[in-house]
Order: C-alpha cells, then sequence, then structure tokens
C-alpha cells in the first residue's frame, strides 16, 4: 500500500515535467505577424540614410527594398482607449537590402517584436523590380522558407509596390483587402484567377511564360487592372496586359464565373451583357509540320443594360441582333489580345503550349525550348457563339 | 472483453499489421523521388506496376511461410539452410529492419523540427519516441496489433479528409499528356515506387504470428492493397494540384500541397498541422513495427530474451536516426534501404524458396 502510494507520488511529480508543455513556446503578442509583403527597387528612405549615417551599416548592396506589413500594431483593448484618433490597423516597415532573408532579421534590430511569416497572405512585386531582377530570385527565399506558407498569393505592381500597401480607410488593411478582392473573380473576368507560390514555383520551373495580375494604386486606392507578363526563358517582367485582354484571355481559357460585355447598337446606345456562362474549347491542328490552333467560344447570357429606348429587347429578332453585336465586340477584344501577344511581346500566356503538349506531345518535345518565337508565327482562329437566354425582369 | 494469452493476431490485425508496416515516410517524398527518375506526369502507371509486382513479392513470402506454420523466418531459415547461413541471412534481414526504424525516426524528427516544433533539438523528440516504441514492444505482437487497429483509421481518415480538400487545386491538365514519352520513364520510376513499399517483409515473421495462418493471402492482398491505393492517391492529388515542375522542385511535395490552401470556416484553416500531428502517428506504427521485428529475430536468432533486447536496441536505433548529418544524406539512406530491400528479397524470400523446393521436390529430404 505505502509502496503503491510512493509509486503514485512519483508519477504525478513527473506529470509536472511533462505536462509543462512547450517551453520554446512564444506568445503571439511579442511576435509581429506580417501579412503583406512588398518588393521593390531599392531605394533606401529617408529614415534608412539617416540610420545609416549614424554608423547603422552592414554590407550589402541596394537591391530590393522589402516592406512588411505588419498587423495589428496594438492590441485590441489599447485600441479601444484611442479609439477617437483612429489609429491604422496595420504599420509599414521597409527595409533595404540584396537578400530578403537578410532583411526580415534586420527589422529584428529596428522592432522588439520579430516578425514572423505565418501569415503571410500577399506579395506584391513592383514590375520595375522584376523587370531587374529574376522572379525566381526575388521568390526563392519565399518558398525556401518553413514558416512562410506556398498559400500565399503574388501579385504585380504598375507603380511602386509599397503604395499598394497604403489605404485611406483605417479600418482595412490593405494585404488582406487584395486578398479578398481576388475572390471578385464571379463577379468580372477582369479578375484573373489567383496565383499562389506553389503554382508560382512550378510556372517559373517549366520556362514558360505566364501572368501575374497586376495593382495600380493612387492615394490609398488601388485597383486590379490587367497582368504582367514574366517571359519563360529570362524570367523576366517585359510587358503588360490591359484589363480587356485580362478579360479575353478569361474568354480563350473559358475559366471565368462572370462578367459583361459591353458595347454599343446600331445608334450607338450603350448595350450589356451579362455573362452566365462560358465554355471554351481548344483544338489543336498539325498538317505536316504546320500547327494552328482553333478555339471555339460558347456562352450563355442575359442583355441586362439597353440604352436605345427606341428598342424592344423582348423580339427575338433584336436579341439576334444584338448577340451580333456582343460576338462581334467579342471577336475584336480576341484580335487585340492575340495581336499583343504574337506580334508586341511575342509570349504565349493563355495556355495554347499546353494544349499541344497534350495533343501532339511530340511534336512538342521539338518545339517547345523555342516555342514563344514560334507561338507568334502560328495561326489561330475563333468561333464565338453567344447566346442571350433572356432580359432581365423589364422587357421594354 | 477477453485477453488473449496465446499471442496471436487476427487475419484483420494482420492487415493492418502490414498496411502499417509499409505506409511510413514514403508519404511525404514519394511524388518527388518518383518524378525525379521518371520525368513525366506518368508516374501514377509506375506506382500501379510497382504496387502488382510488390504484391507478387509479398505473396512468395506469404507461401514460404506457410511452408512452416509457428515458425517465423528467423527460425525457418535455418531449417532450409542450415544454421549458420540461414542466420546470416536473418541477421542482414534484422539490420535491415534497425536501419528502416533509425530512418523512419530522423524523418520523423526532420519534418516535426522544420515545420512543427522549430528550436526543439532533435534528441528531444527522438527519445521519447523511442521509448513509447520500446514500451509498446515489451506488451508483445497482440498489444501492438491493437495500437495499430486504434490508430489506423484515424491516420487514413485525416489522410483521406485533407486530400479531398486539397481537390480545390487540383488540374487534370497537370497529369496530362498521358504517355508522351512511351512506357520507357514509367519503367524508370518503378525504381521509386517498388521502394516506397519496402517493410513489406515483415509479412515473413506475421504469418507465424496468425490465428489462422491459412488466410494469410488474404491479409496480404488487403495489407498491400490499402497502401497500394494511398500511394496511387498520393501520387495523383500531388501532381494534379502542384504540377510536376513545382514537385520536383519541393523537398516535402506531400506537406506543400497541403500548405498551398487555406480553408475559411472550417475548424482548422491549414491542414498540414492536424495532418502532421496525425501522421505521426502512422510515422510511430511503422517504427514500432520495425521495432518490435528487429527484436525479434535478435531473440530468435541469438536465442536471448526478448526483454533484455529490446531495450539494447534503444542506442541502437538512436545512433542510426542521427547518424545522417545533412538532410541530402537522409534521402539518401532511404534510396540505401530501398536497394537493401530488393536485395533482401532475392536473399531471403527467393532463395530460400528455391532451395527449399530444390530440397523437397528433388532431394525428397523432410524439411
Amino acid at each position: 500500500m505505502y509502496r503503491q502510494k510512493k509509486m503514485l507520488i512519483i508519477l504525478l511529480l513527473s506529470s509536472l515535467v511533462v505536462i509543462q508543455g512547450c517551453w520554446s513556446s512564444k506568445e503571439i503578442e511579442d511576435l509581429s505577424v506580417y501579412a503583406g509583403l512588398a518588393l521593390d527597387v531599392g531605394e533606401r528612405v529617408d529614415i534608412e540614410r539617416d540610420l545609416e549615417s549614424q554608423g547603422a551599416k552592414y554590407l550589402k548592396k541596394n537591391l530590393v527594398t522589402a516592406t512588411v506589413q505588419i498587423v495589428p500594431i496594438k492590441s485590441f483593448e489599447r485600441q479601444e482607449k484611442s479609439k477617437e484618433k483612429q489609429l491604422l490597423k496595420y504599420s509599414n516597415l521597409r527595409l533595404t537590402g540584396d537578400s530578403i532573408f537578410e532583411i526580415m532579421r534586420q527589422y529584428s534590430t529596428r522592432r522588439d517584436r520579430p516578425v514572423i511569416g505565418h501569415h503571410l497572405k500577399v506579395i506584391v512585386v513592383s514590375t520595375k523590380l522584376a523587370q531587374q531582377q529574376h522572379m525566381d530570385q526575388l521568390m526563392d527565399f519565399v518558398l525556401r522558407d518553413n514558416d512562410i506558407r506556398p498559400s500565399c498569393r503574388v501579385f504585380f505592381s504598375k507603380g511602386k509596390a509599397y503604395d499598394t500597401f497604403l489605404i485611406d480607410q483605417p479600418e482595412e488593411v490593405p494585404a488582406f483587402r487584395i486578398n479578398s478582392m481576388t475572390q471578385n473573380s464571379y463577379r468580372t473576368n477582369k479578375v484573373m484567377k489567383e496565383v499562389n507560390l506553389t503554382q508560382l514555383d512550378g510556372l517559373i520551373h517549366s520556362k514558360q511564360s505566364f501572368l501575374l495580375q497586376n495593382i495600380v494604386s493612387s492615394n490609398g486606392e488601388i485597383e486590379f487592372s490587367g497582368a504582367g507578363i514574366i517571359k519563360g526563358d529570362s524570367s523576366k517582367w517585359i510587358g503588360d496586359l490591359n484589363q480587356e485582354n485580362v478579360e479575353s484571355l478569361s474568354w480563350i481559357q473559358g475559366n471565368g464565373h462572370g462578367g459583361v460585355i459591353k458595347s454599343y447598337d446600331w445608334r450607338n446606345q450603350t448595350i450589356s451583357y451579362e455573362i452566365k456562362s462560358m465554355k471554351s474549347k481548344m483544338t489543336a491542328k498539325l498538317k505536316g509540320d504546320d500547327i494552328s490552333f482553333h478555339v471555339s467560344i460558347e456562352s450563355k447570357g442575359r442583355l441586362i443594360e439597353n440604352w436605345d429606348i427606341n428598342e424592344n429587347p423582348s423580339e427575338l429578332a433584336y436579341l439576334e441582333a444584338a448577340e451580333k453585336i456582343f460576338e462581334e465586340r467579342l471577336a475584336k477584344m480576341l484580335d487585340s489580345l492575340m495581336r499583343k501577344m504574337q506580334s508586341k511581346y511575342k509570349v504565349d500566356v493563355a495556355g495554347f503550349g499546353k494544349n499541344l503538349s497534350i495533343q501532339y506531345p511530340q511534336k512538342w518535345k521539338k518545339i517547345k525550348g523555342n516555342w514563344d518565337e514560334e507561338f507568334s508565327r502560328i495561326p489561330v482562329t475563333f468561333e464565338i457563339k453567344l447566346t442571350i437566354t433572356d432580359y432581365g425582369s423589364s422587357t421594354k | 472483453m477477453f485477453t488473449r494469452t496465446d499471442d496471436k493476431i487476427s487475419t484483420r490485425q494482420t492487415a493492418i499489421f502490414i498496411t502499417d508496416s509499409v505506409l511510413g515516410a514514403g508519404i511525404l517524398t514519394l511524388p518527388r523521388s518518383v518524378i525525379e527518375t521518371a520525368q513525366t506526369p506518368d508516374v501514377w502507371l509506375s506506382v500501379i506496376v510497382g504496387g502488382f509486382i510488390v504484391l507478387m513479392v509479398a505473396l512468395v513470402m506469404v507461401k514460404l511461410s506457410q511452408q512452416f506454420p509457428n515458425h517465423t523466418v528467423y527460425q525457418y531459415a535455418k531449417r532450409i539452410v542450415g544454421t549458420i547461413p540461414g542466420g546470416m541471412l536473418s541477421v542482414c534481414l534484422i539490420i535491415y529492419f534497425i536501419v528502416i526504424a533509425g530512418f523512419e525516426v530522423r524523418v520523423f524528427a526532420e519534418v516535426t523540427m522544420y515545420y512543427l516544433l522549430e528550436g526543439t533539438p532533435i534528441w528531444a523528440i527522438v527519445i521519447p519516441f523511442i521509448w513509447v516504441g520500446a514500451y509498446i514492444c515489451l506488451g508483445g505482437i497482440n498489444s501492438i496489433a491493437r495500437v495499430f487497429q486504434i490508430i489506423f483509421p484515424i491516420s487514413i481518415l485525416i489522410l483521406v479528409l485533407s486530400y479531398f480538400l486539397s481537390i480545390r487545386l487540383f488540374d487534370i491538365d497537370n497529369l496530362r499528356p498521358v504517355l508522351s514519352e512511351g512506357l520507357l520513364p514509367v519503367f524508370k520510376g518503378l525504381k521509386s515506387s517498388v521502394l516506397v513499399f519496402t517493410g513489406c517483409e515483415v509479412i515473413m515473421i506475421l504469418v507465424a504470428h496468425m490465428q489462422h495462418p491459412e488466410r494469410a493471402v488474404k491479409a496480404t492482398f488487403a495489407g498491400i492493397g490499402i497502401p497500394f491505393v494511398l500511394y496511387l492517391m498520393t501520387i495523383v492529388v500531388v501532381i494534379g494540384g502542384m504540377s510536376i515542375d513545382s514537385v520536383m522542385n519541393s523537398t516535402w511535395p506531400t506537406i506543400d500541397l497541403l500548405r498551398s490552401f487555406e480553408i475559411a470556416g472550417l475548424i482548422f484553416e491549414r491542414f498540414e498541422f492536424p495532418f502532421l500531428v496525425i501522421w505521426m502517428m502512422q510515422l510511430f506504427c511503422n517504427f514500432t513495427s520495425f521495432y518490435y521485428n528487429a527484436s525479434l529475430g535478435i531473440s530468435q536468432v541469438f536465442g536471448v530474451r526478448l526483454l533484455p533486447v529490446i531495450f539494447g536496441l534503444i542506442p541502437a536505433i538512436f545512433i542510426t536516426a542521427l547518424l545522417p548529418e545533412r538532410i541530402n544524406e537522409v534521402f539518401k539512406l532511404g534510396d540505401t534501404i530501398g536497394r537493401m530491400g530488393i536485395a533482401i528479397f532475392f536473399l531471403v524470400p527467393v532463395l530460400l524458396s528455391v532451395i527449399f523446393l530444390f530440397r523437397k521436390k528433388v532431394l525428397k529430404q523432410h524439411v
């Protein structure tokens, strides 16, 4: 009996050691959680220059300026007290250097709470930086790191990437806003399907050209506008597609979930088509050594807006005429995109190459090293069929 | 509930035992290792072919073991080829089991240290793992089998659930074109896809412990079939979700797939953590199986009691686990284990079967 009790006591005491939990744990309040990372061309801000003039220097080239967006900067309790002041919910911290990892660690010389990447949602790269540096160099650290999840999304910024992290609404965190805006692709096909780090890694590694959504910013406002092109063989930014091109791209790939085609009728009045469904089928044809592509696009939608008071949308003849107008408009948009891809930039970012590789793998193997160049000479034909199924809740 | 005293396991327990011996660290690296050798998305075909090859191999082992009821490979090897050669074959098998056990522990430690417990020293992760394993081994094969029975459904459920949730990233075009390079890459990929099934050698020991050894074939079909299906799922889901270019660049592709999406609104936003925690239990089963089979081997070959052997193996496994310094060496050890597995297969079941048949049919000896 005594022996058993002694055993029990030893057991209970030893449990004290075991149930201590994780002794190397860190409280989240003591850490700076960053939700966004913006990469710009290396340019030291005034504070940095000033600090450096006082000797805060180490061996580096000023290639990249990395901004982390830390959320929230104050605990919730304190925020309530200073409600009148309308504190920002985030703080941006900028440092310049030539290794992203070193910059990350360098933040610890400036802030008491070290930054951790577990909740990084958005990376914005300025196109200017992507023009100078290889994309795989810039993304190497974030892909290798164990804190940063590959679910993080990557964007381009036309201006400074830092500017996309400023916002005039104090209750919003810009990085979260950008992240949530990607979900709007069901409202308009100007919003591209998001690219996360895993996909980006595959795209860079496959040596084929690809796109990332562009963000433009002005005075704390941001907008998704078009996409930046990364050329496959150089892994550098070479140019942009505009909003219309991005729309056209979704028609070629048939992956849009919604959106608009707006055009003008024979009296030059606005008419709009609401996309309810879109389907596209891309077929590659191989005749001897000549490749050609045929894309057939089918869509059903609704006549949602008509400014022409002299017309009656419930008449079949009118609907058919309107369909024609929308089809012509779409054909024009596609034409402009194809010209941009084939003549201006000489890149394939619409997945024609993937299609060829699936249908004619042998041919693809021969030309894939020089695909962008080959693609610029390949004829592509379109076949568009839009159907207006209804005209909403007003007949007139 | 009744407690068994005869230390035998049922057919279902045998099937789960085999499954748990096969399913281990392989699932974390399989997609990368096969794609590295094959370089095409057709590697799922390699897994199918590899699975069938391994099934045939396992059946050879079962048929041989069934000739010697209640005898493990360590015991019947001596009867077939004599005490000393048989003992040497058994020692090969024992070393093989110890190395796999050490490897499993090391992979477990590497993944845990990188993704879950950054900053925890490796010994603090490895030692409790081995201790708990030793504790279960002391209970004998029956308690091991029962632990496996408890863990098995949980780990499989979480694995399948995680894969299911990753469907949002799945793109069938990542798996195409099919057979663009012909069948050659598929056979090249076989090298790695057969390796992930290493561990099925435990069948040669399990048959002796079965309550109904005559049902061993059925147990083997289930025991190889379940990992086969799961491996195939892994390959299809990981390649479909990540594309081969991305998989090749990833150290732990399966974990990276789960890290590539977030789910808002569910209990877990990030599925790599529940997956890793649960998969740890699976790795533990895997480890325990080899630990026990190695201890049993030493005790039967050298005629010593099991208890001191189990304790004696603790440092051996610990040293094996910590021997590789770089992660490259860990992966190299994995490859070596695979090659050892093939050598062991030709040395043990094939050689023994040939000699056994020769002695029985040609020399008409009674073995």
